[in-house]
């Protein structure tokens, strides 16, 4: 089982290298191709989910970062392959109908086909995982590959908007979910979901646990689009409509509808559970299905409908008991029926006619009767109708609502029962309008310019799950022997009741044909007005206030960043300055007592009469380079630093330095003086003034002082200490023996670190080097410099153009 | 105890940092040799007094405790002639400056609203 299920899991990604070359060959029709991925998932899944036995449970592990903990694990059960199923099952038929809808008009086919492989690959990454952080790894999978779909077309603006709401709302809530995870597993001690299912944890704080379920929840919201985030999933339908009818209704919005049930048995202890997914869960279903009675675009409709279906779905776990629920398979096994059906309907539409807008369509009917046929069922289905699959999940949906409103104790209770009836109501109005708009009526100008017939291959896919709707709604035995099959411990309660197609007239019916009247009601309304006065009020419009808040982050950014950050580097060097003083004084002050600097002060010891006098002497020449006037003057007071160090270095027994430094000195001032020489004496005039402000001349004194300070009080702790075995001494001790030279300093160069004077040589031959480019460079004319950066770079004697 | 090179240090540091802390190319030039010989002191006093001490050259007769400490000086030896390379590369790209934008002062080179004849224009 366990290799099976890893060929499944992992063999759609070898699609992301071999369908992108293969594209470029067959253009569009790598989608056949592409086809034969899907199939082999669903039917490596269809033969586990036909071996499976009820509330069985089998985990499938290898070691993948031992280090961390983290396992390659799979756990197989009753949800994970329901879910299984409809993502492989529900890949076929999508990469069926996106073979034929992308045709020679779509650019980059293999590209498409590969992301959709990689989404097939991690959804069911995702619905198999077993281990926390595994999981979390394919959420976020999905996620990035929905991005990528969705912005397909990314020449258009809406394309690249709506993925990147997407990405954001999902990517953000996706790190929350981590959070969530991270804590339960902590909290339990425990990384394993199918431990964690089979002994849920109780004996740790409520608290924590609370937290990771909230957190859980947060997550599963932004994923399955419930309210606040429900605005990205509209916006997503910019994706081409294959991936609409996939990714964004029939299985990645499902995620936290699926998280919810597999977190379903160790969360429902808690007292936050039925509250906040019943509150949440139902408010996203009413408030979708009024925005979806507002909108005109069909595309829009269907996904605020599939917003609508996510938050009935949400608060049904919600209202779920202690001991578990009832047929969550049925309701989400006909939401993809007809919802993926609907979608592929509307693509083929769009495809059709070139317009989505259903104030622009009508009377296709004639022109397309399957069409019709096929959409009649589904939004059949959609409305709840009486011999469709979407009948019974209503009658079930309001069955379940009753028992909840009558069991509770206030009139909260009742909130459930009130917005499904609602939500219901509407969603039978624009049912009607959507079957009616599309089909209905005499052909629109639109339709009659563009028409075009739909080949008959495209409409298989649609008509299969239409058919799924009415096999299933008159066959509801197959349902709850399916249900039967795939449940799950924890979250289904064993022996559910039959599904019957006729209970009799419950309240429950008349309350199902009380909605489908008043939904006609309401749809003859609309009809009879035009649906004028449809139109999303502002407050409603999420997306837009997102959009501008996504839009003004990062002017926000550069206005910040503005603020701190100045153009001048000059400005830049009196702020670190400052923050050495600070750091290092600040070190100084803080460990003051420790330092001990004055305890055993004396004068005689403390001052060494020669190189005080010679201090004395450097001390004069400082002062005149900043207080001599002319360059050349404060240039021979450098000079006569240098020499007195010279000095200096004599009186610290270094020969050596005292040669070097003399050398090196005489050089410094004649190149210096070269220099100085070539500046004409405007320049040294024009720098009389100084153009800091007073403020920046005290910074800059306090930024001197305290450096020199700092490093002073440093060079008197470092040399205060007299030892006597000091590092030197080994090469005292072998300069003789080892390297046949008596003087050390010499021999330590050039023998024992002569590598350290190799480098030494080679930065010098770096500067030259780069001194050469510089002096080389010919000077540039202005229209050179008009050429921009590249033009006429210059290796060029001065004078000499290379390029006319 | 060496509070003279102490001193000696810190005022060549302070008075190094001001001239670097100036906008004019030519003090920050003298800035940076003048920092370049206090480090060099810095490093050396780090060897410690070299009152009776004699230079760290083996002649018989004298023993190796009593001498200095050579590696100081061979790192101080380095680090005056790296502290010279640069110093020559600073200096030929102080005159490519003046050269290219009739400037040795960095307040006025990186000043926007300068009309830069000769320069880049936009």
């Amino acid at each position: 089982m366990g290799t099976a299920l890893l060929i499944a899991i992992f063999l759609p990604f070898a699609a992301l290298v071999i369908l992108p070359l293969a594209g470029r060959v067959l253009g569009p029709r790598v989608g056949w191709l592409a086809l034969v991925f899907p199939v082999i998932s669903a039917g490596i899944i269809i033969n586990l989910a036909l071996g499976t036995e009820s509330f069985g449970q089998q985990t499938v592990a290898y070691t993948w970062v031992p280090v961390l903990g983290v396992e390659l694990s799979f756990l197989v059960d009753g949800l994970s392959l329901f879910y299984g199923l409809v993502v492989s099952v529900m890949g076929v038929l999508i990469t069926f109908y996106a073979a034929n809808y992308l045709d020679g008009h779509y650019e980059f086919h293999g590209r498409f086909y590969a992301y959709l492989m990689l989404f097939m690959a991690a959804m069911l990454g995702t619905v198999f995982a077993n281990h926390l952080v595994l999981l979390f790894i394919f959420w976020e999978l999905t996620g990035i590959s929905s991005f990528l779909l969705i912005g397909f077309l990314h020449g258009e603006k809406k394309s690249r908007y709506g993925a990147r709401m997407a990405l954001l709302v999902t990517g953000i809530t996706g790190l929350v979910l981590m959070a969530g995870l991270l804590l339960l597993g902590i909290v339990a001690g425990e990384f394993s979901m199918a431990a964690l299912l089979t002994a849920p944890p109780t004996d740790v704080p409520v608290g924590l646990l609370g937290g990771a379920f909230l957190l859980v929840a947060i997550g599963s919201f932004g994923k399955s689009a419930q309210f606040p985030f429900h605005f990205w999933l509209p916006n997503a339908m910019a994706a081409p409509t294959p991936v609409s009818a996939y990714l964004h209704s029939a299985t990645m919005v499902k995620l936290g509808v699926f998280m919810v049930a597999r977190v379903y048995p160790i969360f429902v202890d808690l007292e936050w559970w039925t509250p906040l997914l019943v509150a949440i869960g139902f408010l996203t279903m009413a408030l979708a299905a009024v925005l979806a009675i507002l909108s005109h675009d069909l595309k829009a409709i269907l996904a605020y409908s599939t917003v609508s279906q996510l938050g009935f779905l949400i608060g049904f776990y919600g209202m779920g008991g202690l001991g578990g629920t009832h047929y969550d398979l049925l309701h989400v096994v006909n939401h993809v029926f007809f919802k993926g059906c609907l979608f592929m309907v509307v693509g083929i539409v769009d495809h059709a006619t070139h317009t989505r807008d259903l104030r622009q369509l009508g009377g296709l009917g004639r022109r397309m009767p399957l069409l019709a046929v096929i959409a009649l069922l589904s939004a059949a289905s959609m409305a709840g109708l009486p011999g469709t699959l979407g009948f019974l999940s209503k009658e079930y949906m309001l069955k379940d609502a009753f028992y909840f409103a009558e069991a509770g104790a206030d009139w909260r209770a009742w909130y459930p029962l009130a917005l499904i009836v609602l939500a219901s109501v509407l969603k039978v109005a624009f049912s009607i309008r959507l079957f009616w708009g599309i089909f209905g009526g005499a052909a629109s100008p639109a339709v009659k310019e563009h028409f075009h017939h739909p080949g008959l291959l495209i409409q298989l896919p649609p008509l299969l799950l239409a058919a799924c709707c009415l096999v299933f709604g008159f066959a509801p035995g197959a349902i709850a022997a399916f249900s039967e099959t795939l449940a799950v411990g924890g979250l289904h309660l064993p022996g559910a009741p039959e599904i019957k197609l006729w209970h009799g007239v419950t309240r429950e019916l008349i309350t199902s044909m009380a909605i489908v009247a008043a939904g006609a009601v309401i749809f003859a309304l609309g009809a009879a007005t035009a649906w004028r006065w449809a139109r999303i009020p502002l407050p409603l419009q999420f997306d837009t206030g997102f959009e501008a808040g996504v839009e003004r982050l990062p002017k926000a950014a550069l206005n910040l960043s503005r603020f701190l950050r100045d153009n001048k580097p000059l400005d830049y060097i009196p702020v670190i300055g400052l923050f050495l003083v600070v750091f290092l004084g600040g070190y100084f002050a803080y460990h003051w007592e420790r330092f001990e600097v004055f305890d055993d002060f004396s004068f005689q010891e403390g001052f060494h009469y020669l190189r005080s006098f010679v201090v004395l002497l450097i001390l004069l020449a400082v002062i005149g380079v900043v207080a001599l006037p002319r360059w050349t003057t404060q240039l021979l007071s450098i000079s006569i630093v240098g020499f007195l160090v010279t000095f200096y270095f004599v009186l610290f027994r270094a020969p050596d330095l005292a040669m070097t430094q003399i050398l090196v000195e005489s050089a410094t001032l004649l190149l210096v003086l070269l220099l100085l020489s070539r500046f004409p004496r405007s320049a040294e005039l024009g720098e009389r003034r100084s153009p800091f402000s007073p403020l920046r001349k005290a910074v800059n004194l306090i930024v001197a002082v305290g450096i020199g300070g700092c490093v002073g009080l440093f060079s008197f702790l470092t040399s205060r200490q007299k030892v006597d075995d000091f590092a030197g001494l080994w090469f005292l001790e072998r300069t003789v023996p080892d390297a046949k030279g008596t003087n050390a300093v010499n021999t330590i160069l050039v023998d024992f670190r002569g590598l350290d004077t190799l480098f030494e040589i080679a930065v010098l031959v770096i500067a030259v080097l780069g001194a050469i480019g510089l002096l080389m460079r010919y000077r540039r004319s202005r229209q050179e410099y008009a050429e921009g950066a590249l033009g006429a770079s210059g290796f060029s004697v001065k004078g000499v153009r290379r390029r006319q | 105890m060496m509070f003279e090179t102490a001193i000696l240090v810190g005022i060549l540091f302070g008075f190094a940092v001001w001239l670097i802390l100036q906008s004019s190319f030519v003090k920050i030039l003298f800035g940076f040799i003048l920092l370049s010989n206090a480090a060099n002191l810095a490093m050396l006093s780090s060897s410690g007094s070299p009152s009776g001490r004699s230079a760290p050259v083996v002649l018989d007769g004298i023993a190796v405790t009593a001498m200095a400490d050579p590696l100081p000086q061979a790192l101080v030896l380095t680090a005056i002639v790296i502290g010279f390379g640069v110093l020559s590369y600073l200096v030929v790209l102080l005159y490519r400056i003046f050269l290219d934008q009739k400037t040795t002062n960095a307040a006025e080179l990186f000043d926007e609203s300068r009309s830069q004849e000769g320069g880049p224009e936009q």
